[in-house]
Formats: structure tokens, C-alpha cells, sequence
């Protein structure tokens, strides 16, 4: 972890010196909200942090020049983004986006001391009144793509790199899993940990890893940069990815992506702020919020199969369709639900098995 | 494909970039000098190499311009330690910092950009080969040029003058001086050679192994390639095979998931970090046994 340190240090000396010349001129503002954002990764045309930034865009759009907005990138998650938390919370900025499940700990703390400072907080599972966390119901989209997915694997067998075996990773696999299921019961996955964040070598070995058994569609879980969905399109396999469209790295390859739109929740959330009714909820917002979407859809799925996904995408917006709901089989055979049962909110968010068909076991 | 030939065909990839940069370590390690900059020097060089190709298309001076540049970033340590005899572990890794954050700022706005690899080519003949023909025998150009580096750079060291000559200032610099060597001119040059090795691996990483431009890509392979010359004890043959176990060990593990087999993931992604270990404890028992 030793060169994370040493990238911060030298981000951390940088900012305090333009923290320090842009010091004078902040103070002169009046009546404009501030409004501070942490970035766990550099905001690139891809990937998470583009994704909380597009959001953001929403809300500055909607403010105009009543609203100030500082962002600092490529904060590494720990003791570092809590003092550049307090820094900006120092610096007068009202509103806070913390951008990453790390900062977490730090950012409750800023909350707790700053009653006037709402902060609004990328996943995890602490709220209080002025600190709201929110995460995105990944799993609806991802479970049309195993529908997709179904219809256009020859091998039968599906693919996934992830990041780390975390529970909303896990739900995001098995509903890739249980939608591909949906259309042809025999196909099976395979899952590859990284064990990083981020590392897009090792990414796109084990993508390679995979393909080389016979793998032909992949899911590229968690992955902020293309490496993934670049290696299916040279290999000729279909891939996927989440939060915002990576179709221009593999065009005739990109089965879709499961898109999340955060800029109507971060407005809304803001305007509580500005209003005073801001809440600290834990918000796990879905298809049924405008927060996740599908789109970019490859042109070789079949349109019969098109309409079927179009369907499912209808009913689990109307929450007439639940897609963690009995009978859910694990992978060692034994049933965990029977037909009928939903899985709990609280269940799913702390998913630790694998439904039938995922071939690796989960670390445990 | 099976994931024998996933193996054979990707295990040398895997490697090159942590054996470029532990040679160059190694030499410079060898007239005496610990440069521990190198994750640094290799992003350095990644993004060099990846703006030079990005903007030209050219491999050859992607690789050539990253060299250059990161040659001329290891003479600001070579500078500070063999000119105004700084600590060389600060230094080192002072480099190592300035290196990270200077690929941030020259890669911002690049982030996630993608090129075009090589492409490989087998070896005339051998490449007919069943099984390892198509694969272990078939690479892009980098890999064959560095193996042939490879054996080189072990005869240099082995069986020249030059050889001796590193070896000496090295072992015993004020000998060295006295019988007439230059030692920091030398010393000099083996930093410059290392940090142009480094830039070199760097370069491979960003513009063949994984073609894109990502902040932070070489996520920990400069500490590895440290690690290595350790574990190959300051020699040619036992750093190149080091790195080529780290490099089947790195992508071995990610195969070993993709078939189901019941192993945490978790001990099979720091198999290279226990093998390391495992090398250090050998040689000091070895080294406490010759005591």
C-alpha cells in the first residue's frame, strides 16, 4: 500500500497550496451554498467517480451560480480523506458528497460535530440526522443482462471479474446468475476475485483466465476503468459493466450497461439541505427511483428477447417482479428459499452465498 | 484455448514488467547503490510511453521517449544521493513519490484512455510446435527482445571487463577507486541504466501488457520487481526466473478461480508476497549457516 501513501502525499501537498491561494477570494461569496465532493478515483470519461460526478452536474445545473462546488479527486480512503473532509467542512461547505464506503467513519464524525453540514455518503450502512448513505439496487439490471447474456452465449458459460466478495457485489452476480437461469437453466458462471479495487492488469488477466475456459460473455463487476470490457472486445466475447456505458471501448461487443443516474436523488437531497428537511436515511434506490437504468444495448440480442427483457425491466419498475424471491437454490443444491419467499432487505444486504450455477465457491 | 495454453501464452507477459525493472534494480544494486524509487520511475515511464503511442502510434518511440525520460528522472536521485550524498532510502522513495504524482498530472488527461497492444509473432519453425508453438513460442516483439536482453545483460555482468569493473565498485568502492575507476561516474550510470529499465517496463505495462492509462496502473509491481532482486540474489538467471514465477504465479492464481477450484482468492493473490518471504528466510538461514 506503500505508493498509495506516496500518491497522496503528493496530492495532499498540491491541494494545501491551492487551498491556500483560492482562500481569500471563497470568503468574499454570499448566499451561495457550498458544496464540497470527495472522489475516491480520478473523475475519467468512465467509471465511478464520472458516474457521482455526472450527478452533481444535475444539481449545479439546477443552482446555477447559487451554488459552489469544490471536488477533490483520487482521495485515498482513510485518515487523509478525513482531514480533507474536515477541510472543506472548515472551508464553509454546507453539503458534503463523500464519494466511497471508507470514508464512512470519518465522514459520521463530521456529521456528529456539524449539525449544519449535511453529507451525503456512497453506501454503507450508518445514518444520522444530517448523514445519508445511499446505494443503487444494482442487481435489477443485472439480472436482465443474464437474460441477455443467455441469449447470445454459445458456450453456455458466463463470466465475472470482481473486485472483493462483498455482499453488494455478490447480489450483483447472482441475479446476473438467476437471470440467465431465467432463459436456459444450464448455463453456469464462473467468478474471478481480484482482490483490488483496482489493478487493471490483473483485471484483464483474469478476464483472459477466463475466456481461456471457454467463457464468452463477462461481466466486468466493479471495475472503474475499461480493462475488462477492452479485453472481451479483442478476444470477441460479449461483456458488461456498471454505472456509466463503456460502449465506445467495445463496440460490436458491449452487451449493455446497468447505468446509474444519481442526479435526481443528489438535487433532491440538496434541496432538503437549502429547505431544511434534509433526512438521514440509508437510501437503496432502484429501477422504481430512475436511479438505475439499462441502456446501449448490443444490436445481436434477439428481438424476441429484447421485448421479454423490456417486459421484466416493466414489472420489476412496478415491483410486480422480485428478482430475489423463492425458490432460490444455492450452489451446493440445498434450497435457502422457498418458492414464494422474498429475501429480506437486510438478507440482501448481507448476501453471502451463491446461487446455483455460479461454479466458484465464494471465499470465505 | 485451455487454461494450459492461457498459461503458456501469458506467463511471460505477465513477468516482463516486473523482470525489466529488476534488472536495471539489480545492476544498480550491484555497484552499491538501492534505489527503492522504482514503482515511481515504472509510472513515470508508463505514461510517457502512453502519450508518445496514444499521439504517434509508434511503439518503438513510446518505448524509446519513455527510456530517455525516465533515465533522466533517476539522475535527480542519482544527483541527490551520489552528488550531495543524501540518504538514499529517502531519496529513493522521495522519487518514488515525485514519480506517482508526476504520471497523475502528465496522465490526467489521458484517464482511461485505451491503444493498441502489440501483436505477437511466433518463431519461425518452432512456432509449428503443438501446444507451445502457438502459445509459450508466440509473443509480441518486447518479450523476445528482452529475453535476448536478458542473456546479454548476464554475459556483461558474467564474463566482461564491465562486469568486474560494476562488481568491484560494488563490493569494495574504495579498492575500486583506487585503482582508477570512476566509481560515481559508474555508479551514475548504472542509476541511469536503471531507471531507463524501469521506463521501459513501464512502458510495456501501459502500452502492450495493458494497453490503457489508468492513475495508479502499476499498482505495486515497482515493489514486487524490489522484491525480486532480492529473491533472485543479485543474479541474472535467478532474477529472470523470479520473475517469471511471480508472472505464472499472478495469472496462474486468477485461472486456478476461473475453474472452480475451492482456494480462497485471497492467499493465491499474495502467493508472490509469501514466495518473497519464503526466499528471504532461505537466504538468511542460508547466509546464518555460512556464518
Amino acid at each position: 500500500m506503500s505508493h498509495l501513501l506516496q500518491r497522496r502525499t503528493f496530492l495532499k501537498t498540491t491541494l494545501a497550496a491551492t487551498t491556500a491561494m483560492a482562500l481569500p477570494m471563497r470568503a468574499m461569496a454570499q448566499d451561495v451554498l457550498k458544496m464540497g465532493v470527495v472522489l475516491p478515483s480520478p473523475a475519467a470519461d468512465v467509471g465511478w467517480s464520472h458516474t457521482l460526478m455526472a450527478g452533481i452536474e444535475t444539481v449545479k445545473a439546477a443552482y446555477g451560480d447559487k451554488l459552489e462546488v469544490t471536488v477533490l479527486e483520487n482521495i485515498a480512503e482513510g485518515p487523509d480523506a478525513d482531514r480533507i473532509a474536515n477541510g472543506l467542512v472548515a472551508e464553509g461547505n454546507k453539503v458534503l458528497l463523500l464519494g466511497s464506503f471508507g470514508y464512512q467513519n470519518g465522514g459520521i464524525q463530521i456529521a456528529k460535530r456539524n449539525a449544519d453540514v449535511s453529507i451525503i455518503h456512497a453506501s454503507g450502512y450508518l445514518t444520522e440526522p444530517n448523514f445519508s448513505p445511499f446505494t443503487a439496487k444494482y442487481w435489477q439490471g443485472t439480472y436482465l443482462m443474464g437474460m441477455a447474456a443467455a441469449s447470445v452465449t454459445k458456450s453456455k458459460k458466463l463470466g465475472c471479474v470482481g473486485a472483493f466478495a462483498i455482499p453488494e457485489l455478490i447480489t450483483s452476480i447472482n441475479a446476473f446468475m438467476l437471470g440467465a437461469r431465467s432463459v436456459d437453466p444450464t448455463i453456469e458462471m464462473s467468478v474471478v476475485w481480484v482482490n483490488s479495487w483496482f489493478d487493471p492488469a490483473a483485471e484483464q488477466d483474469a478476464a483472459k483466465a477466463q475466456i481461456s475456459q471457454g467463457v464468452d460473455v463477462i461481466f466486468s463487476n466493479a471495475q472503474d476503468t475499461p480493462s475488462v470490457i477492452a479485453v472481451a472486445e479483442e478476444a470477441g466475447v460479449y461483456a458488461f459493466n456498471l454505472n456509466s456505458s463503456m460502449v465506445k471501448y467495445a463496440p460490436t461487443k458491449y452487451l449493455g450497461v446497468v447505468g446509474t443516474d444519481w442526479g435526481p436523488h443528489f438535487k433532491r437531497l440538496v434541496d432538503g439541505h437549502v429547505a431544511g428537511t434534509f433526512e438521514g436515511l440509508n437510501f437503496w434506490l432502484g429501477m422504481e427511483d430512475d436511479v438505475v437504468y439499462t441502456a446501449d444495448w448490443n444490436a445481436g440480442i434477439p428481438a424476441d428477447m429484447v421485448a421479454q427483457i423490456t417486459a421484466k425491466q416493466a414489472e420489476i419498475k412496478a415491483n410486480s417482479f422480485v428478482v430475489f424471491q423463492g425458490p432460490l437454490v444455492d450452489q451446493s443444491g440445498a434450497e435457502r428459499y422457498a418458492a414464494g419467499v422474498a429475501m429480506t432487505v437486510d438478507e440482501m444486504l448481507g448476501m453471502d452465498w451463491h446461487v446455483a450455477g455460479v461454479t466458484t465457491p465464494l471465499p470465505k | 484455448m485451455s487454461a494450459l495454453e492461457f498459461l503458456l501464452a501469458g506467463t511471460l507477459a505477465a513477468a516482463l514488467p516486473l523482470l525489466l525493472a529488476a534488472l536495471g534494480e539489480m545492476v544498480v544494486e550491484r555497484t552499491g547503490v538501492l534505489n527503492l524509487g522504482l514503482e515511481g520511475m515504472m509510472a513515470l515511464g508508463a505514461v510517457i510511453a502512453f502519450i508518445c503511442v496514444y499521439h504517434s502510434g509508434s511503439h518503438i518511440l513510446g518505448f524509446a521517449v519513455a527510456a530517455l525520460v525516465s533515465a533522466a528522472f533517476a539522475m535527480i536521485f542519482a544527483g541527490l544521493v551520489l552528488g550531495v550524498r543524501a540518504n538514499e532510502v529517502a531519496a529513493g522513495l522521495a522519487i518514488g513519490v515525485l514519480g506517482l504524482g508526476l504520471s497523475a498530472l502528465f496522465g490526467k488527461t489521458y484517464e482511461s484512455q485505451t491503444i493498441k497492444g502489440l501483436p505477437d509473432f511466433g518463431l519461425p519453425l518452432l512456432s509449428n510446435i503443438p501446444v507451445i508453438g502457438p502459445t509459450l513460442l508466440t509473443q509480441d516483439l518486447v518479450v523476445w527482445l528482452t529475453i535476448i536482453g536478458t542473456v546479454v545483460l548476464w554475459y556483461v555482468l558474467n564474463k566482461t571487463k564491465l562486469g568486474l569493473i560494476i562488481t568491484a565498485v560494488g563490493e569494495n568502492s574504495v579498492a575500486a577507486r583506487a585503482i582508477g575507476y570512476p566509481v560515481v561516474a559508474i555508479r551514475c550510470a548504472a542509476v541511469a541504466f536503471g531507471g531507463a529499465m524501469c521506463g521501459l517496463a513501464g512502458a510495456y505495462a501501459a502500452t502492450v501488457y495493458t494497453p490503457l492509462w489508468a492513475d495508479g496502473m502499476i499498482a505495486g509491481r515497482g515493489w514486487i520487481a524490489l522484491a525480486l532482486v532480492v529473491f533472485g540474489t543479485w543474479q541474472t538467471g535467478r532474477v529472470a526466473f523470479g520473475a517469471v514465477l511471480f508472472g505464472l504465479l499472478s495469472i496462474g492464481q486468477l485461472s486456478v478461480q476461473a475453474m472452480g477450484v475451492a482456494l480462497p482468492s485471497q492467499l493465491l493473490s499474495s502467493l508472490p508476497y509469501l514466495a518473497t518471504i519464503l526466499m528471504l528466510v532461505v537466504i538468511s538461514r542460508r547466509r546464518m549457516s555460512l556464518g
